[in-house]
């Protein structure tokens, strides 16, 4: 008798064993996510860190703002009191606190877009694009110098001395406009178109040489 | 009898291919077993867990304060800066090189030790990134010094420094800007007739060399 009921379960020992092999499987499943090691790898993440790669410098950056480089986002990292005094065109607050936020995610963890961290330096800045990188989000870059660079370079540039090579005078030229772009006025302007119509008069001059011209002729 | 032995070769044949897969399987595993290899460096925070911590701790030390014993100095410069001039009793540690054997091992007894690992470059800003690398592995016995190092007649000289400062109030500094740009509309304009009147002297000039003529 036992022999025979024995022999009954045996005969559907194969379908009991996948069935126990399924069951582990699953089981594999249900496993707690190691959400500790997310990520790129500490050695990856190193070499990206010492890149310099990711740094915009302001006048590239003042640039994308002038031509309307659809292309990337601004995000301030300062916090909302300072984001509300003052922040570069079209930037949008997400103080570092929150950059993991599910609303901020959807602004960083996308791939349509380049988005541009700054703070006041680039020290709060390099934290964010550090965490994002480590994330995996490639397309992030930070404004080298942040805003206090902003306003060294776009917004109060220095007047190049002259012993400085003619770029110097090109770099501020264009810093200088942009400025304007961005709301500096100068009382200097005025008098920069007034020389202009100076410059008419030096024309009459030349009418001048014109008369010379005969009196040679004469002689 | 006869028929009793065909059920019992269907039996063994299954068995044997049975015994084949199980013996196929348990290799696999100890393949898979043996060729894993433990990364050397493993995260110990996650980025959320990070971002909290950075955001809420005190991780910088100024200048005065490390005579503290407990304090060990790295300097993460290269090794012809750390040469020419360094903080006493600092450790050399270049960023690139941060995760290599020696230095992790340097690292992990400063760990074990429970002593405070402080990091200076030539700025803050380039303490920032090994900081916040080496404190996602898990070393978070780390701060930065807030030291601006330079090097100049020989020595290195190191001066407090802050980060994040706001240098200008931006917003104020535009509208100042509109304000006397307005202002000094009008005046300008008389100064300029003057350099209208050099202009006809200059005529003059030019007419007795017509006359030598």
């Amino acid at each position: 008798m036992i022999n025979r009921n024995l022999a009954k379960v045996l005969s559907y020992r194969y379908m009991i064993l996948a069935f126990i092999f399924i069951l582990l499987a699953g089981g594999l499943v249900l496993l707690p996510k190691y959400e500790i090691h997310e990520g790129i790898s500490p050695n990856s993440l190193l070499s990206n860190m010492i890149s310099q790669e990711r740094y915009i410098n302001t006048d590239e950056l003042a640039h994308k703002i002038i031509s309307q480089d659809p292309s990337f986002i601004l995000i301030d990292i300062r916090d909302e009191k300072s984001f509300n005094n003052y922040s570069l065109p079209y930037a949008i607050n997400i103080p570092l606190e929150k950059l993991f936020d599910e609303e901020s995610l959807a602004y960083l963890d996308q791939n349509q877009f380049d988005v541009v961290f700054f703070s006041n330096d680039n020290f709060f800045a390099d934290q964010a694009w550090l965490l994002c990188n480590r994330l995996d989000m490639n397309n992030q870059r930070v404004l080298k110098g942040g805003i206090n660079s902003w306003f060294n370079t776009i917004i109060n540039p220095n007047k190049p001395t002259e012993n400085m090579p003619a770029s110097a005078f090109e770099l501020f030229a264009f810093r200088k406009s942009a400025s304007m772009f961005f709301g500096v006025g100068y009382p200097e302007d005025l008098q920069t178109n007034q020389p202009k119509k100076n410059l008419g008069t030096k024309k009459v001059i030349t009418v001048k040489k014109k008369k010379k011209m005969p009196a040679e002729g004469g002689c | 009898m006869l028929i009793l032995n065909k059920v019992n070769m269907k039996e063994l044949e299954k068995t044997r291919r049975i015994s084949i897969a199980a013996v196929l399987f348990i290799l696999v595993i100890i393949i898979a077993l043996l060729s894993y290899k433990r990364p050397k460096h493993v995260y110990a925070l996650n980025t959320q867990h990070t971002l909290e911590k950075i955001t809420t701790d005190n991780y910088f030390v100024t200048l005065d304060e490390i005579q503290n014993p407990n304090y060990v100095l790295i300097d993460i410069r290269d090794q012809f800066d750390y040469e020419k001039g360094h903080l006493e009793g600092a450790v050399n540690i270049y960023t690139p090189e941060l995760l290599s054997e020696i230095n992790s091992d340097v690292l992990n007894e400063l760990k074990e030790n429970n002593k405070t690992i402080v990091l200076y470059g030539n700025n803050p800003t380039e303490a920032n990134s090994p900081f916040l690398l080496l404190y996602q592995l898990g070393y978070t016995n780390i701060k930065i010094l807030l030291i601006n190092s330079i090097y100049s007649q020989n020595k290195l000289i190191t001066k407090n420094t802050t980060i994040e400062k706001s240098v200008a109030d931006i917003n104020a500094f535009i509208k100042e800007s509109k304000k006397n740009a307005s202002k000094s509309l009008k005046p300008k304009q008389e100064v300029k007739k003057p350099l209208k009147k050099i202009t006809p002297i200059k005529k003059k000039k030019k007419m007795p060399v017509e006359g030598g003529c």
